[in-house]
């Protein structure tokens, strides 16, 4: 199994990170203009949402395994950026895999900040890559951040990858947790109908949060806890 | 999505890069001489010192030295993954075909920190493609005549005048002003 061989495949599932994000991101504008594509969003949403947090965590796993094979096994050496960016992704493996296991939709607040911050960097790295003068005129003789390991399709470096799967993470954890109380309905004009449940820290009652467009009908309430509604 | 990523993860051949026969990327070099301080960002101490003589082969074996010999010289530092020496080495090309060195001007080429696993392998097939038609060295897998230069990151001029003594030096891109500059440098005759 060759270096080139393993790069094609990661970068395979970058491409299909990639194309995870193009459509949530198609599906959450285009919801703002018609209420057809507000329905297939919220469906997806529904149907994605309950697996979002392992997925959100495999994504991380495969990113870190990449990682370390790109640096341990194919001898890539990590340049400074790069390590940057495992900072900001080695941590999400065990944060995100805990909170698949305890179904723990609070992470999403610690997961989006980690990997928008890694998203922050790899998009830095990426345009230093493109245009390497952004920096300086001059390639460190040890390790250059402008150095581009590998490339597969005319654009997909180590960096570029490391992007896909931190763009991939947000959007899942975006959605996890957004299934357990939401519910599919038609849009009124431009209005969205998305919901999450919060889960309290003491872990009793969730908390029904409306994003928009809720009434005072709508508000829900479950056991013993106390609801409360934002619009 | 994820099947055909696993098809065509099997499927995929090696991409190694092969070179003709009697082409190496390192060659032996044997430098005599002080080494250059290197190269910082104040004064350059090195100026007015003798650089080490090296004597070495290009990639197809071909003997290339860099010594003492009366010449003036403007020797060129690359290294074959450096987006900046990329950059640079067909800019340069470019400008002397236009404007033609000094006669009597040796500008030498010495590529170094060869890498395999790094991008844009081998150098000679690099240089060659860029129509480098000036003396290339080949340096030796430690990178030693870079590290007796001073070197001090990528791409690396070193500016020489007839009696071997530095003239100049710079680290990064450079224009092309500021490479006639450094063209000019070579033709003065330093003091003592």
């Amino acid at each position: 199994m060759t270096t080139e061989q393993v790069t094609l495949f990661f970068a395979q599932l970058a491409i299909v990170a990639e194309f995870t994000v193009l459509v949530f991101a198609l599906l959450v504008i285009g919801g703002l203009f018609s209420p057809a594509i507000a329905r297939a969003r919220t469906l997806a949403v529904q149907t994605i949402a309950p697996a979002a947090l392992g997925l959100a965590f495999a994504v991380a796993c495969v990113s870190m395994a990449g990682s370390l094979y790109f640096s341990e096994v194919a001898h890539f050496v990590p340049c400074k950026l790069c390590w940057y960016q495992r900072i900001a992704m080695y941590p999400l493996v065990p944060v995100l895999g805990i909170a698949a296991i305890r179904r723990d939709t609070n992470v999403r607040i610690y997961g989006i900040a980690l990997a928008g911050i890694g998203a922050l960097i790899s998009s830095y790295h990426v345009l230093l890559e493109r245009f390497p003068s952004l920096e300086s005129g001059v390639c460190d003789p040890n390790n250059p951040c402008t150095l581009i390991w590998v490339e597969r399709f005319d654009y997909l470096t180590i960096p570029t990858m490391a992007l896909s799967g931190f763009a991939a993470i947000v959007v899942l954890l975006l959605v996890a947790g957004r299934h357990e109380s939401s519910r599919v309905s038609a849009p009124r004009g431009k209005e969205s109908t998305w919901q999450s449940t919060r889960q309290p820290r003491n872990g009793a009652t969730p908390v029904t949060t409306h994003a928009a467009g809720s009434s005072t009908s709508e508000r829900e309430q479950s056991g013993s806890g106390v609801a409360s509604s934002r619009s | 999505m994820i099947v055909a990523a696993m098809v065509a993860f099997f499927a995929a051949g090696s991409n190694k890069v092969e070179t003709a026969a009697g082409i190496e990327q390192t060659r032996p070099v044997t430098i005599s001489g002080t080494s250059l301080p290197e190269l910082g960002s104040g004064t350059d101490n090195a100026i007015g010192q003798l650089v080490p003589e090296v004597t070495g082969a290009s990639f197809d074996g071909t003997p290339v030295a860099i010594g003492h010999d009366g010449r003036p010289k403007l020797v060129l530092f690359v290294a074959h993954w450096c987006p900046h020496c990329q950059a640079e080495v067909p800019r340069i090309v470019s400008h002397v075909n236009q404007t033609a060195l000094p006669a009597g001007l040796d500008m030498i080429a010495v590529s170094t920190s060869v890498d395999p696993a790094k991008p844009n392998y081998p150098p000679s097939t690099w240089l060659s493609n860029e129509d480098w038609k000036w003396p290339v060295l080949a340096d030796d897998d430690k990178s030693d005549t870079a590290l007796a230069y001073g070197l001090s990151g990528f791409p690396y001029f070193v500016a020489t005048d007839a009696s071997g003594k530095v003239v100049g030096r710079t680290s990064g891109e450079i224009s092309m002003d500021e490479f006639d500059a450094m063209v000019q440098k070579t033709m003065t005759v330093s003091p003592g």
